[in-house]
């Protein structure tokens, strides 16, 4: 089929009924980064997403919003403490007073230095209390999140639609890793016995695809007990996926390798 | 979506006001229980949150790159649950989903204007047509799928689908013209 017919199949591609040999006609296109087909489809996934505006309207739990920006904000390195100081400008008007008053000044200075000095105990105590529940804060949604992400490695581990894959170390001091690509969940990683990385180098997975460049995937540092589980999104066809590969770089990982492979496996 | 790259919360919440209640009415249309739907709608805007660099303002807008990334995760909760091993080789609907781009950037209506076009093209096609797409985007049946669902000829579904399909990108292109 060329372009011209296949156009009229875009918008079922992108709702993702179309089956067989028109299917396969259209993502050989596709593969191929064809200029006709690559940009109807988009624009046909435009239209098929506008349906979800027929969906009922529905109202979101009210506590939803703060649920996730929870999530967010103890993720975020935004958290800022930060405490205004804002120095009074007195007046520095003399007076003459008797010295009854100067006795009572003094008097009220001590008592108002006494309750000032009192209060920055309490506020101490208290910035003290809010950063003790600030980091249990953190510590409580680190580990939901791990539970999280454990949750999703492990369905993508089990989804029968998953294809399990061994990433052989270079190095055979070094152990195997595990990887299941699964077409929607993602790919999972899974490994232990990972000796321990320096705070300055990660571990960054990539996509070999059968032409062109890698295609970064996802960072990642073995725990402090040297596991590691993570799922990352799948980000081209699973078609052209040509190998899995693992390479040591700086950390924030690299645009593209810059060391040797330590860990590959053949996809396809 | 920058403020988002920076790091910035306070963005996420200007889209979560924005797009929290359509990707959650559409979540909840397609997984059913709200406890559900309110798990998927917050890994939806966590991923994006996550992935927000994998989001191309150049590639299209945010609001359908959200819906297919909500449908997608909605559907495969769905998958999950029925414990139904359909192997669809359909990899450009990841998590994180593929370009999406409007057919005419120029043309700008708003959500609520396009939803009730949405609405109103839905609830004008006949009962079975209607059916046929609903089956395929809020429960991910194929064309074969839906023939066994409603016991109707392949053709028939087909036919069904594509017009459907043509009115709907009809009826956009004259909403954003």
């Amino acid at each position: 089929m060329n372009c011209e017919q296949l156009a009229a199949l875009y918008e079922e591609y992108a709702l993702g009924v179309l089956e067989g040999e028109e299917r396969a006609e259209l993502e050989a296109h596709l593969a191929r980064t064809c200029q006709t087909c690559t940009p109807g489809v988009a624009q046909a996934r435009w239209v098929v997403a506008q349906l979800a505006l027929s969906a009922p309207d529905a109202q979101p739990p009210a506590g939803l919003r703060g649920k996730i920006m929870d999530a967010v904000k103890s993720s975020a390195d935004s958290a800022r403490d930060v405490i205004p100081i804002e120095k009074s400008k007195a007046s520095q008007q003399r007076a003459m007073f008797p010295a009854w008053a100067w006795a009572a000044a003094a008097a009220l200075a001590l008592i108002t230095g006494y309750t000032i000095r009192q209060m920055n105990n309490q506020n101490d105590q208290l910035a003290q209390l809010r950063k003790q529940m600030k980091l249990a804060t953190m510590q409580n949604q680190a580990l939901q999140n791990q539970l999280d992400m454990d949750r999703m490695v492990a369905m993508v581990m089990m989804s029968p639609d998953s294809k399990p894959l061994k990433l052989m170390p270079k190095d055979k001091n070094m152990p195997m890793v595990h990887a299941y690509l699964h077409p929607h969940m993602g790919v999972a990683i899974t490994a232990d016995q990972m000796p321990s990385m320096p705070s300055a180098r990660t571990l960054q997975l990539w996509f070999v695809p059968k032409t062109g460049k890698p295609l970064s995937v996802a960072i990642f540092h073995p725990d402090s007990s040297g596991e590691i589980a993570l799922v990352a999104p799948v980000t081209m066809p699973l078609n052209e996926i040509a190998a899995l590969a693992v390479t040591e770089e700086p950390a924030g990982g690299s645009p593209q390798p810059t060391s040797a492979i330590a860990w590959m496996a053949q996809v396809n | 979506m920058e403020r988002i790259l920076q790091r910035d919360s306070g963005a996420l919440e200007v889209l979560y006001d924005r797009y929290g209640r359509p990707v959650y009415s559409l979540v909840l249309r397609i997984a059913q229980q709200p406890s559900s739907a309110e798990e998927i709608v917050q890994d939806v805007f966590l991923q994006l949150w996550r992935s927000a660099d994998r989001f191309q303002v150049s590639r299209g807008p945010l609001g359908p790159w959200l819906f297919t990334m909500a449908r997608n995760r909605a559907l495969d909760f769905l998958r999950l649950k029925r414990e139904k091993q359909r192997r669809r080789e359909d990899s450009d609907s990841d998590i994180l989903p593929s370009a999406v781009v409007r057919p005419d950037p120029e043309g700008d209506i708003d959500q609520s204007r396009r939803a009730e076009k949405i609405r109103a093209l839905m609830t004008s096609l006949p009962e079975t047509q209607r059916r046929a797409i609903e089956l395929a985007f809020f429960e991910g049946m194929s064309h074969s799928e839906i023939a066994a669902a409603t016991g109707e000829a392949l053709g028939t579904v087909k036919s069904w689908i594509r017009g459907g399909l043509l009115r709907l990108r009809e009826s956009l292109g004259e909403a954003s013209s």
